[in-house]
């Protein structure tokens, strides 16, 4: 289909997706109680006026710190501002979990490296060896005299 | 009771966001004034967005339930946006009741 999320095509009906808000509505709701339609779709515009307050309520913050871009702290202070302070509470926890989320994806990435038990010296001289083995081989294969640019790219294609 | 907060509760403990996060950004870029918004506010609005819907639903069922319905109406949410100042923002969206008097000039139109 399109190459969003499907999202609406019109910038005016921007909100958040219909089918996620519905679902988190049901599973709230008592198990004795549902919610009308009509209901359902103004805690969806409800949602995206929330939305708004809360980021330009950051942006000012952010604003006052003399900063561009919004920051959690801002993000955290517009909530006790806004008479929303009882969320913050609940937003920390999530928000230490999430941190913790973002250093373990860090952590992942670098232990590659780490793994191979090498230092940054070895893994240099190791690669240079490679280079050196490699630039024989080419040149014994040439008879002809070798040229001057001995870039070792040139002779070294594999990984 | 439990059960219905399972979701919330369980994306609060893996660090996640029921909402898409594209989606809030692209709402969040409707404010012109914003020039950035970093990805861990993102998030925060996100859930802070999550615990909105939950207080709203709650607070709106309360309703129902004083009406003795088992449907949350209307009427029940325009009546919790009323009796709770932190949603004085959302009084343009959810006019209160619109009295017969108003339905009958409008018809006039």
């Amino acid at each position: 289909m399109s190459d969003y999320e499907g999202g609406p095509a019109n910038e005016d009906d921007l909100s958040l997706p219909r089918a996620t808000v519905y679902k988190l509505i049901a599973e709230m709701m008592p198990e004795d109680i549902v919610c009308a339609k009509d209901t359902r779709d103004l805690l969806l515009e409800c949602c995206n006026e929330f939305i708004h307050l809360i980021a330009s309520e950051s942006n000012d913050v952010c604003e006052k710190e003399a900063k561009k871009t919004i920051a959690a702290e801002h993000v955290l202070t517009a909530l006790q501002d806004l008479g929303f302070g009882k969320y913050v509470t609940e937003v920390q926890e999530a928000y230490d979990e999430h941190r913790k989320q973002q250093t373990k994806d860090r952590g992942r990435k670098s232990t590659k490296l780490s793994q191979l038990g090498m230092s940054e010296e070895e893994l240099l001289r190791s690669q240079e060896l490679l280079f050196a083995e490699a630039r024989m081989r080419f040149q014994s294969q040439t008879s002809q005299a070798p040229s001057n640019d001995s870039t070792p790219a040139s002779a070294n294609s594999t990984h | 009771m439990a059960a219905s907060e399972a979701n919330t509760v369980a994306a609060a403990a893996t660090g996640t966001s029921n909402l898409p996060a594209a989606r809030v950004r692209r709402i969040i870029k409707e404010d012109k004034d914003i020039f950035a918004c970093g990805s861990e506010s993102l998030f925060l609005i996100s859930r802070a967005t999550e615990y909105f819907i939950d207080s709203l639903v709650r607070e709106s069922y309360e309703f129902s339930r004083l009406d003795k319905r088992k449907t949350v109406q209307y009427k029940d949410m325009a009546k919790a946006v009323q009796s709770i100042e932190q949603y004085d923002f959302l009084a343009d969206i959810i006019p209160p009741t619109v009295s017969v008097r108003k339905l009958a000039t409008t018809e006039t139109q």
